[in-house]
């Protein structure tokens, strides 16, 4: 049981240089993986590259001179994406944004790319292969994070939710359903499909 | 919802209450309803359709320039055209104070972007109509806004009257193109600025041009035709009936299905909407809307009769 082809779940292309564009500016959630890019693409192409990198996992010290002027390293998400919203409000038109990495990731960055008024034919995403999922309770609103099954528990009200390929680019999450509502006792065999 | 043209579901009787002559050719016009009572909100950018006593009655759309909540009359600017088709005119030989005037409800096809962070207005002459709408709208809710307007060197003080209530660092009157970059203006907006432009073609085709080299994005450019303009003649085949319409050189194609009896619906009647999209059947259209996208247009397979006309001599209609 697993209700594909519901069209509110993003599709993503590799990503490929919006030609319209004057400045583009490539937002990575880590090194972005093989088949980010288009066939006639790379991350060079891009004017700047922003990445997160963990200290403890990189080696990388936190001290952004240390790249090119074109190469900025991110201490975690956070950061990053408080240093987007700074930029994005001061920057003139005419720029494209580029985030690749895991979906909640690209929708974070999105939020941020609308805070700032760009719209959709402004901002291109990539995910690979489908991550964990954020799932949203349509019942008391609380947010699972990491759901890899078909079903997860609630955090917020412990209900057993089917997760929907219903995605809410508002709330950055896929709606969960009680998964017993209609036939009490119903429930179909656990799957893990968002690993 | 599909209308009728010519027909509305809640039709409106004004009465001209004031004629203003601004310049030699702009005049100032102030409709009440007939019965005095409040008139439904104007909506910015919206027009205003009206029923003129021209060829036994054709419908001629003016932009509303008077704020929203201003709900005691309509207040339009007509420009008498070069090669008027009659409308503008009758209204500045012809229409006098206490006339009545049928009208439709005023619509809006051309609507500020409620998210934009900034608002960039370009206004070619009397393209400044809808602007003024956006202005009082704007400044309202205080949005940041930029706005260039273009007019005739002898029509500048008509122009600064106009836009006196809304004076300050960010109005610019300019008297030509000549002193304007264009590309300027249009590369230091912020991001999340949308620009919306209503002027004659040139001047909106070459505003497309540099928005686009400095890298706006399509879904930020709106623009506004003044709506119908002549061409060469040329006949229309309605396919279902066999009949053959002639298309003269001062009239529109859907002003020609009109007179005719066949009545497509339409609504904005300057390439905007969408709503009279007809399918060709034979012939090659002269396509001068902005509602097609650039491969429907090339496809050839559809047409908005309200602006658009034919490049060959027969065009032959699904109607």
């Amino acid at each position: 049981m697993n209700d594909q082809g519901i069209k509110s779940r993003p599709s993503y292309r590799p990503l490929s240089l919006d030609r319209t564009g004057r400045r583009h500016l490539l937002v990575c959630d880590g090194t972005p993986e093989a088949g980010a890019f288009a066939a006639d693409t790379t991350a060079r192409d891009f004017d700047e590259r922003w990445t997160i990198s963990p200290p403890l996992l990189s080696g990388f010290a936190g001290d952004e001179k240390t790249g090119a002027p074109s190469d900025r390293m991110f201490r975690g998400e956070t950061e990053l994406l408080a240093r987007l919203d700074h930029r994005l409000k001061t920057e003139q038109i005419g720029l494209r944004l580029y985030a690749t990495g895991a979906e909640p990731f690209l929708w974070r960055v999105m939020a941020v790319a609308a805070e700032a008024g760009m719209g959709r034919d402004e901002v291109r995403l990539f995910a690979g292969r489908p991550g964990p999922r954020r799932v949203y309770c349509n019942h008391c609103g609380a947010i699972a994070e990491g759901v890899v099954a078909n079903v997860a528990t609630c955090p917020g009200c412990g209900a057993a939710l089917f997760v929907r390929d219903h995605f809410s680019r508002r709330l950055n999450a896929f709606a969960g359903i009680k998964v017993d509502a209609e036939v009490p006792g119903d429930v179909p065999a656990i799957e893990v499909l968002y690993a | 919802m599909t209308m009728q043209a010519g027909l509305n579901p809640t039709p409106l009787k004004l009465r001209v209450r004031a004629i203003e002559t601004l310049a030699p050719r702009l005049k100032r016009l102030s409709l009440a309803s007939a019965d005095g009572t409040a008139l439904p909100p104007p909506p910015p950018g919206s027009h205003l359709t009206l029923t003129l006593p021209i060829d036994g009655g054709r419908t001629r759309s003016y932009s509303v320039v008077s704020p929203t909540h201003e709900r005691d009359a309509y207040s339009l600017i007509v420009r008498h055209a070069d090669r008027s088709r009659g409308g503008s005119a009758y209204i500045h030989h012809h229409l006098a104070v206490g006339d009545l005037i049928d009208s439709a409800v005023p619509t809006s096809q051309f609507s500020l972007h409620s998210l934009a962070r900034k608002h960039l207005l370009i206004g070619g002459g009397i393209g400044l109509t809808p602007l003024l709408s956006f202005l009082h709208a704007l400044q309202i809710r205080g949005r940041a806004l930029e706005l260039h307007q273009i007019c005739r060197a002898d029509e500048a003080d008509a122009f600064r009257g106009l836009l006196e209530p809304f004076a300050g660092p960010d109005i610019h009157l300019h008297t030509g193109r000549a002193g304007l970059d264009l590309q300027a203006i249009l590369s230091r907006q912020p991001l999340g600025a949308h620009l919306y432009v209503c002027g004659p073609e040139p001047l909106m085709t070459a505003v497309e041009a540099a928005a686009t080299s400095v890298g706006w994005p399509a879904s930020a450019q709106h623009q506004e035709s003044f709506g119908a303009s002549g061409g060469a003649p040329f006949i229309v085949r309605l396919a279902r009936s066999g009949r053959d319409v002639a298309v003269g050189e001062d009239e529109s194609l859907l002003e020609a299905l009109e007179a005719a009896g066949a009545n497509p619906p339409a609504l904005c009647r300057g390439g905007a909407c969408g709503e009279c999209v007809t399918v060709v059947i034979d012939g090659e259209p002269d396509h001068r809307d902005h509602f097609l996208s650039v491969d429907e247009k090339a496809s050839g397979r559809l047409v908005m009769p309200c602006v658009s006309r034919a490049k060959t001599a027969l065009l032959t209609l699904d109607l």
